[in-house]
């Protein structure tokens, strides 16, 4: 008895919007995409290297400048901070705790950039016993989102494993690679508040060598409070 | 509900001779009537309870003595103990359900409910239900009817059918519509029954067989009373319980001309009602297409819905990836700058390590210049200081050269 296809699968396969010559365009499409976006990573990757050569070196020349006058240069305060809890969650007051929920500070360990204001700072000083942070350079923003940079996709923590996840969800603030990711948490530029938020809260895990004491601050040496560029150390220990 | 414009014909057939059409009826509405297996369920398990005889235990079982408990401090339990001596029964616990010889926990009364009220369109729902799904062939096959030789179902005979008299003539008819396989099997699964029933006048349990339904009884009954497993009835008394054993629906049913035409009067159609069930007309089914499957696949539904989402296979996966930092394929799909930017560093580091190499050798050179230099100005006065003693070593020397 031959073979025969029910008349319903047959108009299926017509109608399909899964269909050879359909599926076939989409990978291709995909693929232009794809080589799109690549090409676009290679030349930001470049134009932001050059771009943190030139602020280093424009530091020390203004440094220098200064020192020849005989004046003093200030530098700009900084813009961002990265923080990490270092308390777990027992017994824990309800206002620190508030702020490590919005900060998305909810377990020992974790770590998020944070953007530095007058009211961001004030918040920090309310959980300064419960996190230690600092200003990180570009090679820990680096290590931070390459290593353990996970993206917010659909409600889960997806690991980021191609510069296509970045593009779908951020292409609209032009950010299409990791590059520019680092490149827009490090220098806290427009569309940082997405970019932030693109990324789930970092867990990192607990020092090499150890913490001397949680209790006390940094400046007192212990460890919880603002360790300014001390905390680059401390996320290489942790990350 | 719009109704078939155009009923289906079924044939008649002769009750000897040849099988072939001698006529054609069309079918009856009832057979469109909606087929619900619940609702016969319900329908089917509650006449069911309607023929049963009430039982029960007798009033006075295991009350029957004036035991009285004997309290406490006699370290025996407190439960009521049968008066006087001189026989073992004597302090003997009494009418408690625990207790031998004591009354069961709640004896069963004879005002128990034995009968069940049914609202008499859902029964008459249940044998339009069940009426209709005699003629479903893979219903009435399911519900183990032998029905692969007939020449069709519903099977509808001539009304000759109901003036036979004799069995003999009646297992011929059997025999000659192909029915006679059903009855067979009831005679070949004649077996003891299972349980206490064998011994309470319920010894045999028989299969069902075909059952044929007539219109007037000129002899029909008596003709096919004897043989096993069939049954017959009147079109205007079918009983839902003969209907559909057991709730099972299906049965394969013999009909005669007269009875076939009368139910289109007795069940009435969507239109017109019942002649004899007065205000009744046939139940209208939720569905009036139950293919869902082929509705959803439809051009008409699948036109209109909007594209399905693809799925999006790469977020779906847990994806595992190595360390960008210690597998460089990993890291120039995320930065594809970064080979680019290691060779810029190495050539730099090379770059400065020849400018550094460059000034070392230059700074080292100028030392030792200016090491063998000043070694020469000393060699110098060093000279000057012993000019005296040289004439006598080139004395020497010339005597050497000698």
């Amino acid at each position: 008895m031959s073979k025969q296809v029910p008349e319903t699968i047959k108009k299926q396969v017509k109608r399909s919007f899964n269909s050879k010559e359909v599926k076939k365009e989409k990978n291709e499409k995909r693929v232009k995409l794809l080589k799109e976006i690549q090409s676009k990573a290679f030349k930001r990757a470049e134009k932001y290297e050059k771009e943190y050569l030139e602020q280093e070196q424009k530091l020390v020349e203004l440094k220098q400048k200064a020192l020849k006058e005989g004046s003093f240069y200030r530098e700009p305060e900084p813009k961002l901070a990265f923080i990490i809890r270092i308390r777990g969650i027992v017994g824990v007051p309800p206002k620190p705790r508030k702020i490590l929920q919005l900060l998305r500070l909810r377990r020992i360990y974790s770590g998020v950039f944070i953007r530095l204001n007058k009211s961001s700072l004030r918040m920090l000083h309310f959980i300064d016993p419960y996190v230690t942070w600092g200003y990180p350079d570009v090679e820990t923003v680096r290590a931070l989102i390459y290593k353990r940079g996970h993206a917010r996709v659909n409600h889960q923590r997806k690991i980021i494993d191609s510069n296509e996840m970045i593009y779908d969800k951020l292409q609209k603030y032009d950010i299409v690679c990791m590059e520019d990711l680092v490149h827009e948490i490090y220098t806290v530029g427009k569309n940082f508040k997405h970019a932030n938020s693109f990324l789930w809260a970092f867990k990192l895990k607990p020092p090499v060598g150890g913490f001397s004491t949680v209790k006390k601050s940094f400046v007192n040496k212990g460890e919880h409070g603002n360790r300014e560029q001390y905390i680059n150390t401390l996320v290489k220990k942790m990350i | 509900m719009t109704t078939q414009q155009l009923r289906p014909i079924v044939s008649v057939f002769p009750i000897k001779g040849k099988v072939k059409t001698i006529k054609q009826v069309p079918l009856p509405s009832v057979f469109s009537a909606p087929i619900r297996p619940d609702v016969v369920r319900f329908v089917h398990t509650n006449m069911a309870k309607n023929n049963r005889q009430a039982h029960a235990v007798s009033t006075t079982a295991g009350e029957q003595t004036s035991a009285t408990s004997w309290g406490t401090g006699r370290a025996v339990a407190r439960i009521p103990r049968v008066k006087g001596s001189g026989t073992g029964r004597s302090g003997q616990a009494a009418f408690g359900n625990m207790c031998r010889g004591g009354r069961m926990y709640a004896p069963k009364k004879v005002w128990r409910k034995w009968h069940r009220k049914i609202n008499t369109n859902q029964k008459r729902y249940a044998v339009c239900s069940a009426i209709a799904a005699t003629a479903v062939t893979p219903l009435v096959m399911s519900r183990g009817h032998r029905v692969n030789k007939l020449p069709e179902l519903p099977l509808v005979v001539s009304d000759q059918l109901q003036s036979l008299t004799k069995t003999r003539q009646a297992v011929k008819f059997l025999k000659f519509i192909g029915a006679y396989r059903d009855v067979e099997k009831v005679i070949r699964t004649k077996k003891t029954r299972v349980g206490q029933g064998k011994y309470r006048n319920r010894r045999h349990v028989l299969r069902k067989g075909p059952m044929v339904v007539y219109a007037r009884n000129l002899g029909i009954k008596k003709a096919f009373r004897n043989i096993p497993g069939v049954e017959t009835a009147s079109v205007y008394t079918l009983n839902l319980l003969k209907l559909a054993p057991g709730s099972q629906m299906g049965r394969f049913i013999i009909w005669t001309e007269s009875a076939f035409k009368l139910l289109e009067d007795i069940y009435g159609s969507w239109e017109k009602p019942s002649k004899f069930k007065s205000g009744f007309y046939l139940p209208r089914p939720v569905m009036v297409n139950t293919d869902v499957e082929r509705i959803i696949k439809s051009d008409q539904v699948q036109t209109v819905l909007r594209n399905r989402r693809p799925r999006s296979r790469k977020y779906g996966k847990k994806i595992q990836r190595a360390d960008p930092y210690e597998d460089m394929s990993v890291m120039v799909k995320l930065n594809p700058y970064y080979k680019t930017k290691l060779q810029k560093q190495k050539e730099l580091e090379e770059k400065n390590k020849k400018e550094r190499k460059e000034i070392v050798d230059k700074s080292r050179k100028e030392y030792e210049d200016w090491l063998y230099f000043s070694e020469e100005e000393e060699e110098e006065e060093e000279e000057e200081e012993e000019e005296g003693s040289d004439e006598d070593r080139e004395i020497e020397v010339l005597s050497d050269e000698n």
